[in-house]
C-alpha cells in the first residue's frame, strides 16, 4: 500500500466513515475519483489495487466499477482533459462543428493525447448545461455557447494556462 | 400572462444566500423550525395535500411515496437524487449552486417527518462546482446546529453526506442509484420490492429529486392551499423548466404549472430565431415523445402532458426549428440510449443497439426498404419488457418521431441520404461575429 501515504490514509478514512460499518464498499467511487486525480487523470492498475486493498475488496469489484463509469479512465489523458457534449440539445446548436474544430486544432482524435501531453478530449453525453450549448467542460469549468472560432481561441487560452 | 412569484429561484440573484446567515436573512430555516413543532404525520399530510409531484421525472406524489416508507426500528435512509442527466435538463444543478440551504432545509424537514437519521446526496460526478458549494453549505449547517445530533436544538438527529457518481445516466434511475451508492455497477433492480421497503443496504429508503425536496419548505411556509393555487389540479406549486435548442432565450425558468408550452416558448423564451418556424418540441427531456407545432397549447403539468400522449418528465423543453432534420435528431438520441443502456435486459441492450445501427444506416444513406418499420417493430418489443424504463424511454420517443414525421423518414431512406441539418451553425457563428 505504498501509494497510500499517512496523509492520504487519513483522507480515505474520513470518506469511509461516511458509510455504515460493513458498507465500506460504498466508498469505492469517491476513492477512485481521488486516486485518479492523484494519478494525473487516469487510473493505473496500481491505483486500482491500492483502492481494492484499502477497502478489502477483490480487484474484480474495483475493476467492475472503473469499467462501468465513464469518468474513470484506464488510459492516460492530457494534463487538460476536455469533455465535449454531443447530445441533442448541444447538437441542435452546432456541437458537431465545435468538435470538428477542436479535433483539428488539437490534431488528435477522441481519446488521444497531444504530443506535448497537454490535451486530450472526448465526446460525452449531456452535461446538464444544455441551455448554454454547445458546451465543453475542463475540470470544474464549463464553457458554453461555443462556435468553431471560439473553441479555437479557447484552446489558445488554455494552452497558455498550461505553460507556467 | 400573470407574473409568477418566485420561490425556488428567489435566491438565484442573492449570493448572500449561499451562507447560513444570508439564507436565514432571506427567510430561510423558518419552515424547518415550524416543522419541528409539528407532528411528523401532519407534515406528510400537508405535503400530500399540497400535491407535490416528484420532480425527477415520474411525477409520483411525494407525500404518498413518503407514506409507503417501511416501519422499522433499524436504519432508514433518504437518498437525494442529484444525478441530473436526462438530456435537456438543467434545474437541480442551479438549485444546488445558487441555493444549497434550500435543499438542505427540505431534506431536514423530510427526514424529520419520516424519522430518518441518515441522508445521502447522490450528486452527479461531473458537478464539481455544485458539489463544492453543497459540501460547504452542509458543513456550515452542521456548525450552526441545523444538522447533527440536535437539529435546531430539538431532539431530532440528522446526518447528511455527499456521494459523487462516476458518470452513468442509468444511476439517475432510483434503483440504479442505490446500487451505485453501494459501490457497485449502477444496475437497476426489479420493482417490487420498492426502495421504500427495501432500498439502500436493504433498508427502507426514500429517493427524492433535488427539486422535489427544495419545494418542501415552501409548502410548509405557504400551506397546502396557497401552494396548490400556484399550480393546476393535482399539480401543486411552481415548477422549474429548462428550455433549450432553437429559441431566442434558452435557459431555466421557474413558473406556474399552468403555463402552456406555447407561452413558455413564445412569451418566456422570446420565441423562435428570426425567420424560423417551429418544427417540433420535446416537452419533458429526451425520453418524452415529441409534439408537433399544432400540439403546443398544452399546460405544462404532469397530467395535461400525459393526456397529450407525452410527459412532463424532467420538464426539459427541447425546441427544434424548421431546418432541423428529425431523422438526425432521433439518431443522436439513439446513440445516447444505446450508450447508456446498462445491458442487463436483452430487449433494452439489443433493442437500443439495433435501433441505433439501423438509424445510422439511414442517416448514412444506406437505408433499406422496410428499415423504418423495422425500427417500429423493435420498439414494440422493448416497451414494458425490462427491469427499468430506460427501454421505454428510448422506444416511446422513437415511435413518436417516426409516427409524426414519417414522410421525412421515408424520404431519407428513398433519397439515399439527403443530409439534413442538425445544428444551426451559421446562426451561432453570426451571434459571435
Ligand atoms: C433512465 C432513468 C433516468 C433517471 N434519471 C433521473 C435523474 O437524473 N434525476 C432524478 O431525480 N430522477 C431520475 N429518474 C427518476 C428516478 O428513478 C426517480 O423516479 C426519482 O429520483 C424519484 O424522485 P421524485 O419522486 O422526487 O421525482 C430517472 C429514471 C430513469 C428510468
Ligand atoms: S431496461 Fe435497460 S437500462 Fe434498464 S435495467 Fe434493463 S438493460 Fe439496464
Ligand atoms: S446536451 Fe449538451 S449539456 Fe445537455
Amino acid at each position: 500500500m505504498s501509494l497510500i501515504t499517512p496523509e492520504l490514509k487519513a483522507r480515505f478514512d474520513a470518506v469511509v466513515a461516511r458509510y455504515p460499518k460493513g458498507q465500506e464498499q460504498s466508498a469505492v467511487i469517491p476513492l477512485l475519483h481521488a486516486m485518479q486525480e492523484l494519478g494525473g487523470g487516469h487510473l493505473t492498475q496500481e491505483h486500482q489495487q491500492a483502492v481494492a486493498d484499502f477497502l478489502n475488496l477483490p480487484m474484480s469489484k474495483v475493476h467492475e466499477v472503473t469499467t462501468f463509469y465513464t469518468m474513470f479512465s484506464l488510459k492516460p489523458r492530457g494534463r487538460q482533459h476536455l469533455s465535449v457534449c454531443r447530445t441533442l440539445p448541444c447538437a441542435l446548436c452546432g456541437s458537431e462543428d465545435v468538435t470538428k474544430a477542436l479535433s483539428a486544432r488539437l490534431g488528435v482524435g477522441p481519446g488521444e493525447v497531444t504530443a506535448d501531453g497537454e490535451f486530450s478530449y472526448e465526446e460525452v453525453e449531456c452535461l446538464a448545461q444544455c441551455h448554454l450549448g454547445p458546451v465543453l467542460q475542463v475540470g470544474d469549468t464549463v464553457y458554453g455557447d461555443l462556435t468553431p472560432d471560439s473553441t479555437r481561441s479557447l484552446i489558445d487560452t488554455l494552452s497558455k494556462k498550461g505553460r507556467p | 400572462m400573470e407574473a409568477c412569484p418566485l420561490y425556488l429561484t428567489k435566491n438565484f440573484k442573492n449570493p448572500a444566500a449561499l451562507t447560513f446567515d444570508g439564507y436565514v436573512a432571506s427567510g430561510g430555516y423558518v419552515a424547518l423550525k415550524k416543522a419541528l413543532s409539528m407532528q411528523p404525520q401532519e407534515i406528510i399530510d400537508l405535503v400530500k395535500a399540497g400535491n407535490l409531484r416528484g420532480r425527477g421525472g415520474a411525477g409520483f406524489p411525494a407525500g404518498v411515496k413518503w407514506g409507503f416508507l417501511g416501519k422499522t426500528e433499524g436504519p432508514k435512509y433518504l437518498c437525494v437524487n442529484a444525478d441530473e442527466g436526462e438530456p435537456g435538463t438543467v434545474k437541480d444543478g442551479p438549485l444546488m449552486e445558487f441555493d444549497p440551504h434550500q435543499m438542505i432545509e427540505g431534506i431536514a424537514i423530510a427526514c424529520f417527518a419520516l424519522g430518518i437519521k441518515w441522508c445521502y446526496i447522490y450528486i452527479r460526478g461531473e458537478f464539481y462546482k455544485a458539489h463544492r458549494i453543497v459540501q460547504k453549505a452542509v458543513d456550515e449547517a452542521y456548525a450552526k446546529g441545523v444538522l447533527g445530533p440536535k437539529v435546531m436544538g430539538s431532539g431530532f438527529q440528522l446526518d447528511v453526506a455527499l456521494h459523487p457518481g462516476g458518470g452513468a445516466y442509468i444511476c439517475g434511475e432510483e434503483t440504479g442509484l442505490l446500487s451505485s451508492l453501494e459501490g457497485k455497477k449502477g444496475f437497476p433492480k426489479l420493482k417490487p420490492p420498492f426502495p421504500a421497503l427495501k432500498g439502500l443496504y436493504g433498508a427502507p429508503t426514500i429517493v427524492n429529486n433535488v427539486e422535489t425536496l427544495a419545494c418542501v419548505p415552501h409548502i410548509i411556509n405557504l400551506g397546502a392551499e396557497a401552494w396548490n393555487a400556484l399550480g393546476t389540479e393535482k399539480n401543486g406549486g411552481t415548477k422549474m423548466y429548462n428550455v433549450c435548442g432553437h429559441v431566442m432565450k434558452p435557459g431555466y425558468y421557474e413558473t406556474r404549472h399552468s403555463i402552456t408550452l406555447r407561452e413558455l416558448i413564445y412569451d418566456v423564451c422570446g420565441g423562435m430565431k428570426p425567420g424560423r418556424t417551429l418544427k417540433g418540441v420535446v416537452p419533458g427531456g429526451s425520453s418524452s415523445p415529441i409534439l408537433l407545432p399544432s400540439e403546443i397549447d398544452v399546460r405544462m403539468d404532469f397530467d395535461s402532458l400525459g393526456k397529450a400522449g407525452t410527459m412532463l418528465g424532467s420538464a426539459a423543453v427541447i425546441v427544434m426549428d424548421d431546418r432541423t432534420s428529425i431523422v438526425r435528431a432521433l439518431d443522436n438520441l439513439l446513440h445516447f440510449y444505446s450508450h447508456e443502456s446498462c445491458g442487463q435486459c436483452t430487449p433494452c441492450r439489443e433493442g437500443t443497439h439495433w435501433l441505433y445501427l439501423i438509424s445510422q444506416r439511414i442517416v448514412n444513406g444506406e437505408g433499406k426498404a422496410g428499415d423504418v418499420d423495422r425500427m417500429l417493430d423493435i420498439c414494440n418489443n422493448m416497451v414494458g419488457n425490462t427491469i427499468c424504463v430506460l427501454a421505454d424511454a428510448a422506444a416511446l420517443p422513437t415511435q413518436s418521431y417516426i409516427k409524426k414525421y414519417r414522410a421525412e423518414f421515408d424520404a431519407y431512406v428513398l433519397d439515399g441520404g439527403r443530409v439534413g441539418l442538425l445544428g444551426n451553425r451559421e446562426e451561432k457563428a453570426a451571434a459571435h461575429a
